[in-house]
C-alpha cells in the first residue's frame, strides 16, 4: 500500500547557541493510511522533530519526504502552507485555539480558508462537534472551555477537513489522565471507525499505549519500531 | 488542491481584526481617541486657515481688484491713460451662464490732488458708483456721503488723505492729471465724503469721482480696467478663458496675477494645513506603530498556529493592515464628529481677534476670523489619515510573520 508518509534518510541539524546538534541523523521512516503511530523518545531524541518536518513545518537538511506522495522539498512557503491546509491536520500541545473565535468558529475557519461555502462549513462543523460531544459548547470561547474540552475542539479542528494524517504533539501534556483517556479513545475511535492516520509525538506511556504502532527515538535515530 | 485556496479570506480576516480590537478595548479606545483628536485637530486647523484664505482672498479682490481684471497691454507696468481701451457692446455674453457677481469698469490714472494747505501725488479713479457693489466703495463707511453714480460730480477721499491734506467733507480740492494727447489738466472737485477703509493703504492713495466727469476731465471715454467679481472663485479659470476669448486685444489678470504677495500667502496657508497634518500624523504614526508591534507581539503563538495550520503569510499581514484600517476609519469618523461639534458650538461665531487687530491686517485678515470648513478638505484629510494609517501598519504586520510558523509556535 503506498505510504502517507514516506521519510528517507532525513537528517536535520541544529545551531544550538552555535554549537550545532544533530536532531535527526538519517531516519527512514513510513506510515500507512488508517496507522496510528506514536513516536516516543526521551527530550532532545528528535521526535518533535521528526512529527515537524512531516508537518512541512520545518525542512529535512538531507534526505528526502514525501506527503501523500509530495516531495515536499522543492515546495515554496505558500505551497507548504496550502499543503498544511489541505492534507495535514495538526493538534498541538497547549492547544492554540483562537480566543476570539467560538469553538463552532475555530472548527469553522480552516474550512473558510479552504473556500468551503458556508453552509457546507456550518453542517460539518456542527457534525464532527457533534461528534466530539461539544454540541452544546459550539458558541463558547476557548476560555470558558476545559483543558480536555480545548482539546477536543482542536481535534475537531483538525479532522474536519479530512486530512490525509492528523499530528499531534504531545496531546496530552497538559491534561489530567481522566481526560487524557477519553482524548485517546476518541483518537482511538477516529482512528478505527474513521480511518484517521494518527501521528503523534509523546513521552506519556498511556498515549503510546493506545497507538497500534510504536517507534522510538533516540539520539536522532529510530531505535526500535513495533507494531502490536 | 492549492487552487482551492482563498488567499484572503477576507471576511475570516475582518472578523478576527475586529475581535481583537475589542479584546484589548482599552488599548483600542487609546487609540481611538489619539486618531481622533488628531484628525479633529487637523480639520479644525484647516477651517481656520480656510478661513484666513477667504479673509485673504476676499480683502484682495474687494479692493478693486476683483477676481478677474481686464486692462490694456503694457498698463499693469506703466499705469496711466496711454494704455487704455474701450469696451465693445455685448462683451457681457462671454460671462452667460457663469456666476458673476458683478463687474465694474473704471478709468484710472496718476494724478496730484491740492488742499489748500498740501499738494501730494495719489490715484485718481473714475467709477460708476451703482456698479461698485463689487468693491470696498459699497461696504466702506463713510463721514459725508458716498458718490451716487457714474455722473457724481464730486469726489470722495479716504480719511488717511484727508489728514494729510488737512481737509475734509464740503471743501474743495484741485485735481491735476495727464490726458491722453499728454497735457495735464486740472479741474476744482468737492468732497461729497470719506471713506473709513480700515486704515489701508487704499485710504491714503486713492480718490473717486464719477467716471463720466474724469472721461470730461481727460477728454476720453476710454477705461483703463475692467474688474469682475465672481460669486464663486472656483469657477475663476472658466471665466479667465471666456474674458479672454472676448477681450483678444487686452490681457486679462486673475487676482492672483495682480496680488502675487497675497497670492502667495494664501498658496503658503495651503502649505500650512499640509505642514499640520504632517506633524500630527507623524505623532500618531509612532503611538498607532508600537501599539501594533505591542499587539503583534502578544499574539505570536497565535499567529503562527494560523500559519501553521495554513494560512498565508499575506493573510496574516493582512490581518493586522486590517485592524489599522478599522482602527484609523472610525478614528477619522470619531475625529470627524469632533470637528463638527467644535466648529458647530464653540467656534460657530469665529474667533475674535480685535486684540491682535493691527498684527492680523499685516498679513491680510480681518479682527474676526471665521472658520470655512470645506468638504473636500474632510474628505482629503480623512482618506489620506486612513492611507497613512494602512501603511504605517505594514512594519507591525511584517513583524508578524518576519518568524517562521515553527519558531512562533515556540514563542514564549
Amino acid at each position: 500500500m503506498k505510504s502517507v508518509i514516506d521519510c528517507r534518510g532525513v537528517s536535520r541539524t541544529y545551531a544550538d547557541d552555535g554549537v550545532p546538534v544533530r536532531a535527526l541523523q538519517g531516519v527512514d521512516f513510513q506510515v500507512a493510511p488508517g496507522e496510528f503511530v506514536s513516536l516516543a523518545g526521551p527530550s532532545g531524541s528528535g521526535k518533535t522533530t521528526l512529527l515537524n518536518i512531516i508537518g512541512a513545518l520545518d525542512k529535512a537538511d538531507e534526505g528526502l519526504v514525501f506527503l501523500d506522495g509530495v516531495d515536499l522539498a522543492p515546495l515554496s512557503a505558500s505551497e507548504l502552507s496550502d499543503l498544511r491546509l489541505h492534507r495535514i491536520g495538526f493538534v498541538f500541545q497547549s492547544y492554540n485555539l483562537i480566543p476570539v473565535l467560538s469553538a463552532r468558529e475555530n472548527v469553522e475557519f480552516i474550512m473558510q480558508l479552504q473556500g468551503v461555502a458556508p453552509r457546507e462549513r456550518a453542517e460539518r462543523a456542527h457534525d464532527v462537534l457533534a461528534r466530539l460531544g461539544l454540541a452544546d459548547m459550539a458558541d463558547r470561547r476557548p476560555g470558558e472551555l476545559s483543558g480536555g474540552q480545548q482539546q477536543r475542539v482542536a481535534i475537531a479542528r483538525a479532522i474536519v477537513t479530512n486530512p490525509s494524517v492528523l499530528l499531534a504533539d504531545e496531546p496530552s501534556a497538559n491534561l489530567d489522565s481522566a481526560t487524557t483517556e477519553e482524548l485517546l479513545n476518541l483518537l482511538r475511535r477516529l482512528n478505527e471507525d474513521q480511518g484517521v492516520t494518527i501521528v503523534t509525538a509523546t513521552h506519556d506511556p498511556l498515549v503510546m499505549s493506545y497507538a497500534r504502532r510504536r517507534v522510538q527515538l533516540k539520539d536522532g535515530a529510530i531505535v526500535h519500531d513495533e507494531s502490536v | 488542491m492549492a487552487s482551492q485556496t482563498v488567499r484572503l479570506p477576507l471576511s475570516l480576516l475582518a472578523r478576527l481584526s475586529v475581535r481583537n480590537l475589542i479584546r484589548n478595548a482599552r488599548r483600542t479606545v487609546l487609540l481611538l481617541a489619539s486618531v481622533a483628536v488628531a484628525v479633529a485637530s487637523v480639520l479644525v486647523t484647516a477651517s481656520l486657515i480656510r478661513g484666513f484664505q477667504d479673509d485673504l482672498a476676499d480683502a484682495v479682490v474687494v479692493n478693486l481688484t476683483g477676481h478677474l481684471q481686464v486692462q490694456a497691454p503694457g498698463y499693469r507696468d506703466d499705469p496711466g491713460i496711454d494704455h487704455r481701451f474701450e469696451l465693445e457692446a455685448g462683451w457681457q455674453r462671454a460671462l452667460d451662464g457663469l456666476p458673476v457677481a458683478g463687474w465694474a469698469s473704471r478709468i484710472r490714472v496718476p494724478a496730484v490732488i491740492m488742499s489748500e494747505r498740501e499738494t501730494r501725488g495719489m490715484t485718481l479713479v473714475g467709477v460708476d458708483a451703482q456698479a461698485e457693489t463689487i468693491s470696498f466703495l459699497a461696504s466702506a463707511s463713510y463721514r459725508g456721503e458716498p458718490l451716487v453714480d457714474v455722473n457724481d460730480r464730486r469726489v470722495i477721499i479716504g480719511e488717511a488723505l484727508a489728514d494729510s491734506l488737512k481737509t475734509d467733507v464740503g471743501r474743495r480740492l484741485v485735481l491735476m492729471a495727464q490726458g491722453p494727447d499728454g497735457r495735464s489738466r486740472e479741474a476744482g472737485f468737492r468732497i461729497a465724503g470719506v471713506y473709513d477703509a480700515d486704515g489701508t493703504a487704499l485710504e491714503k492713495n486713492f480718490v473717486f469721482t464719477g467716471r463720466t466727469r474724469l472721461h470730461e476731465l481727460l477728454e476720453t471715454d476710454a477705461i483703463t480696467e475692467l474688474s469682475v467679481r465672481l460669486d464663486d472663485s472656483g469657477q475663476l479659470p472658466a471665466a479667465n478663458a471666456a474674458l479672454a476669448s472676448v477681450f483678444q486685444q487686452q490681457r486679462v489678470f486673475t487676482w492672483q496675477e495682480l496680488e502675487p504677495q497675497a497670492a502667495a500667502m494664501y498658496a503658503y496657508a495651503d502649505l500650512g494645513i499640509f505642514i499640520w497634518f504632517a506633524i500630527m500624523m507623524a505623532a500618531l504614526i509612532f503611538g498607532l506603530i508600537n501599539t501594533l508591534v505591542t499587539a503583534v507581539m502578544e499574539r505570536v503563538r497565535e499567529l503562527g498556529m494560523l500559519r501553521a495550520v495554513g494560512m498565508r503569510a499575506a493573510a496574516v499581514v493582512s490581518q493586522v493592515v486590517i485592524e489599522s484600517a478599522v482602527v484609523m476609519c472610525l478614528g477619522v469618523v470619531l475625529g470627524v464628529l469632533i470637528a463638527s461639534l467644535l466648529l458647530n458650538f464653540w467656534l460657530v461665531d469665529g474667533i475674535d481677534l480685535s486684540q491682535w487687530a493691527q498684527g492680523a491686517e499685516m498679513v491680510g485678515m480681518r479682527s474676526h476670523l471665521q472658520p470655512k470648513v470645506m468638504l473636500s478638505d474632510t474628505v482629503f484629510i480623512s482618506v489620506l489619515s486612513v492611507v497613512v494609517g494602512v501603511v504605517a501598519s505594514l512594519y507591525p504586520a511584517r513583524q508578524a510573520v518576519r518568524r517562521s510558523p515553527l519558531e512562533a509556535l515556540r514563542a514564549d
